[in-house]
């Protein structure tokens, strides 16, 4: 009945996947991310992210198409050996569960800062944690459903608050476009390609994608939206408030919000409006880094169903955010993780594409 | 459709008058023994008219009928007469009684719906449910004449579904009257109707109805499947079957849609989907059913497509108003009051000062009491409920405000709420809105917008997971499907919806003539002015 495909994602459902994973909670301290890195350059030094983001995204999805009917945890057993795959597969997980868990804090922080400030923001982060458990009980076809609906509420607030703020912004507070330190550029491009690595999940969906030919079109869309959304939001940012402003703002897009009214003060401030939007961005986000959690998990001790790890997995991963003290520490652990997990993320696919294409290793082509 | 509830098969042992007991039983050719198992049978039963007399002046025979039921013009001029008195030709005949069945049947009943039965439990049922049997002396069969004659309402205009334009004709309780309704519509050598009896004591008809060709065989397995499973002693209403046949069925959403139209069953049957009816019951039920049926309309379709987009826009728009409306209200009063305009803020702070509650107690306390208010409206006597609205806008409304109940803003955003409510066109689809808004409310009392997200954010997953008869219930939204997505939030010109919706998986795509050049030639609409009548074909 209906369509009980056994490969039932299409390539527009994979490029909305992609999209709605990599626009997350990330957005709100990106704008700061970049200028910190290179002052008025921002926006270059976000393409720069992108393009590494991209390399990494390419790298996986052309080895998803190499194996057509395995994720990257089946074949890296293929392409390494038994003991090493598992030790990446299991690096893999680790990193993911550390992710969701600063998503989750990070996001619980911004609610707890700006909207609900009475609440304790472990109550917030549960919420969200306990939101994106129950939503990975559900099939991947779901998955891709919920990714597929949730889509085009990421575009509108951001298309919305990025032409409203044209108002205000200043040409000038772009300008120069040349950085000076290159040591600082460098990291920061690092910490901007970080924000990318939800990116990952491309590598569990190839398999069921009904044409996994086509998923190298599906991450091309999908980097590019995502990509452009990133360099929207951040030259919008910097052109309103100027590279000096922005270094004291700690999440310059939510101040963006706050900045733009709507036309004939319909909304007076729309911080708070964007916040309410953004909770199914950030959500989307969380959803994809647990699902690949559990779907590691799943494929670890070879078990058929997922699910069970759904609620096992909530109180490490609960407790893993609260571990950092405050806002600040926070940062610090997301910009250091993130530039870690990049080993992970970037380097480990690199190392088997490398040596699948040395040792021609490749999977059964799709029948 | 995963969990079927495993048919309680134990429980139809207990049952005594299943006329089980007579099902392997043939009649003998003896009046006297009829006589007795039918007074064992029916126990006596003082509606049961027993009429004894001659076949042709020699054949004893006993005819049987419930009384109330049963057309007795038609019995006396069409049966009783040829049978008592020979017709012309066989007059001075005498027939011997083996060939007498053949002869009545043949040569002499003056009536279209005779049959011949020797199996008492058919006998048995055929009597019940109206007919006549004719039991002759020395006969090894008895006849069965369709004789059913019960008293049914006029064709009126369905009461929940009115339309401006459109056909004006509602189903009645009579499922011939139904069936002769959609047949009149659908004169199509395609159009199957299965029937069957479901309820243990009720034997209720329920008639499912599909087309041939463009209905997916996979859905109609399925329904048979679903339907074989009941086992209830009976059915009074369609909206017994909607219950066993559902896919979740502890979802507030309606995966059933019901309807009193029969235009628009045939609409729905062309477009491969199945309707189901159940003789006594005024409303059909389609399957599979997806969200977006539920605020669609008739007149969306005989209306031009421009308008009627605006209109469904505006349906849609009541809708979400009747689920987040409440709640967003809340929320920003206890929450972000900075998000409206300063003017309106300070007007609303002023209208709630006298107010002693925090706006979430108040505005459950008003939806409350609404909802009081309209289950009286509905149970009330007509005469009585017009002076019941007055009393609850009037008095309720004003006085709270007054008393320092309720703000005034307060009771604009209910009445917004309720009258939003009541645009959705399926009334199933309203309440289960009605029904969420309460959870919306709460959790924006506790976490303001934040909390609304989430709450919604829960209800999209659930409404994802959901499936009718193996559709996905936000289909065409997601997944998506191109031809279904012109039929979705706007209706597209019908002259653009070339091909049938792809998430009923129908057998025959093509709905208007001329789809297969896909080409450019079709985006230009309509033909050169010389040839603007389209021929039929």
């Amino acid at each position: 009945m209906g369509n009980t495909n056994e490969r039932p994602i299409t390539m527009l459902q994979t490029a909305t996947i992609l999209v709605s994973t990599l626009i997350g909670v990330g957005v709100l301290p990106l704008p700061l991310f970049a200028v910190r890195a290179a002052d008025s350059a921002a926006p270059f030094v976000t393409m720069l992210g992108i393009g590494f983001a991209s390399i990494s995204l390419l790298l996986l999805t052309w080895l998803g198409i190499r194996f057509p009917k395995e994720t990257i945890f089946e074949y890296s057993n293929r392409i390494i050996g038994k003991w090493l795959g598992t030790v990446g597969t299991l690096l893999v997980i680790l990193f993911f569960a550390i992710l969701t868990s600063l998503a989750a804090r990070e996001f619980g922080e911004v609610v707890v800062t700006s909207v609900l400030k009475s609440t304790p923001v472990e109550v917030t982060v549960i919420v969200m944690l306990v939101l994106a458990a129950i939503s990975t009980r559900k099939p991947l076809t779901l998955f891709a459903y919920m990714h597929n609906f949730y889509f085009p509420w990421l575009l509108v607030p951001v298309v919305l608050i990025s032409i409203l703020s044209l108002n205000n912004a200043e040409i000038v507070n772009l300008q120069p476009i040349i950085w000076s330190h290159p040591q600082k550029v460098f990291i920061g491009t690092l910490t901007i390609a970080a924000l990318f690595q939800g990116s990952f999940v491309i590598t569990v969906i190839i398999p069921s994608m009904r044409k996994p030919q086509k998923a190298m079109r599906a991450s091309i869309i999908g980097i590019l939206i995502a990509g452009g959304l990133y360099l929207v939001i951040v030259s919008a940012s910097v052109g309103v408030f100027g590279a000096e402003e922005i270094k004291k703002l700690l999440w310059p897009t939510l101040e963006l919000a706050k900045a733009t009214s709507l036309p004939a003060n319909v909304l007076e401030r729309l911080d708070a409006a964007f916040l309410a939007v953004w909770v199914t961005a950030v959500f989307t986000t969380l959803l994809s880094s647990y699902f690949l959690t559990l779907y590691a998990l799943k494929q670890l001790f070879k078990m058929q169903d997922h699910r069970v790890f759904s609620f096992i997995l909530l109180p490490f991963v609960f407790f893993m955010a609260m571990l950092p003290q405050n806002v600040t520490h926070l940062y610090g652990v997301i910009e250091d993780v993130g530039r870690i997990g990049l080993v992970i993320t970037t380097a480990y696919p690199a190392v088997l594409a490398l040596l699948a294409f040395v040792r021609k290793k490749r999977g059964e082509s799709d029948g | 459709m995963r969990k079927t509830n495993s048919p309680k098969k134990k429980t139809s042992v207990t049952v005594v008058h299943s006329l089980q007991e007579y099902e392997d039983r043939q009649i003998s050719g003896s009046l006297e023994e009829v006589d007795a198992i039918i007074e064992e049978a029916l126990g006596g039963t003082e509606d049961l008219s027993v009429r004894k007399f001659l076949i042709f002046g020699q054949h004893r025979a006993i005819m049987y009928g419930f009384s109330h039921m049963v057309n007795h013009v038609m019995i006396n001029e069409a049966i009783m007469r040829p049978l008592m008195q020979p017709p012309y030709h066989l007059q001075g005949r005498s027939i011997p009684v083996e060939e007498l069945a053949d002869v009545l049947l043949q040569e002499t009943l003056y009536h279209d719906d005779v049959s011949k039965e020797n199996n008492v439990a058919a006998l048995l049922r055929a009597l019940l449910g109206g007919e006549s049997v004719i039991v002759v002396e020395g006969l090894g069969e008895a006849l069965l004449v369709g004789s059913r004659n019960i008293d049914k309402r006029g064709i009126e205009q369905p009461a929940t579904e009115q339309v401006i334009r459109g056909p004006r004709e509602g189903f009645i309780e009579s499922l011939d009257t139904n069936l002769s309704l959609i047949r009149y519509r659908l004169q199509s050598a395609e159009l199957r109707v299965e029937m069957r009896d479901i309820g243990r004591r009720t034997k209720s008809k329920v008639a499912v109805c599909y087309m041939e060709g463009i209905t997916d065989p996979k859905l109609v397995e399925e329904l048979d499947r679903r339907l074989d499973q009941i086992d209830i002693d009976g059915v009074l209403d369609s909206g017994y079957l909607e219950q066993f046949i559902e896919d979740h069925k502890w979802s507030p959403f309606p995966q059933v849609q019901y309807t009193e139209r029969p235009d628009k069953i045939v609409a729905n049957l062309l477009e491969g989907r199945l309707a189901i009816m159940v003789d006594g019951s005024p409303l059909a039920l389609v399957v599979p059913t997806v969200f977006n049926q539920f605020y669609q309309t008739v007149e969306d379709y005989t209306e031009r497509f421009l308008l009627m987009s605006a209109i469904r826009l505006a349906r849609l728009v009541a809708l979400v108003f009747s689920l987040v409306f409440p709640s967003l209200y809340v929320a920003i009063i206890s929450f972000n009051p900075e998000l409206i305009p300063t003017e309106f803020a300070v007007a609303v702070a002023g209208g709630r000062a006298g107010v002693p509650f925090p706006a979430v107690v108040e505005v459950l306390i008003m939806e409350v009491s609404m909802e009081v208010l309209r289950e009286a409206t509905i149970r009330l006597p007509q005469q009585v409920g017009g002076a019941l609205s007055i009393v609850g806008v009037l008095v309720i409304g004003q006085a709270a405000v007054s008393a320092g109940f309720a703000s005034p803003i307060t009771v604009v955003i209910i009445a917004l709420t309720t009258i939003g409510s009541f645009a959705t066109p399926a009334y199933n689809a309203a309440l289960a809105l009605r029904l969420l808004r309460f959870p919306l409310i709460i959790m924006a009392g506790v976490f303001g917008l934040y909390g609304i997200m989430i709450g919604l954010i829960v209800i999209v997953n659930h409404l994802l997971s959901l499936k009718s008869f193996g559709v996905p219930y936000l289909s065409p939204f997601v997944p998506g499907d191109y031809n279904g997505l012109k039929d979705l939030l706007i209706r597209g010109p019908l002259g653009k919806m070339k091909r049938r919706p792809a998430f009923l998986n129908p057998q025959d795509t093509t709905k208007l003539a001329g789809t297969d050049d896909e080409s450019g030639e079709s985006e230009k609409g309509l033909p050169p002015l010389e040839t603007t009548r389209p021929s039929p074909s």
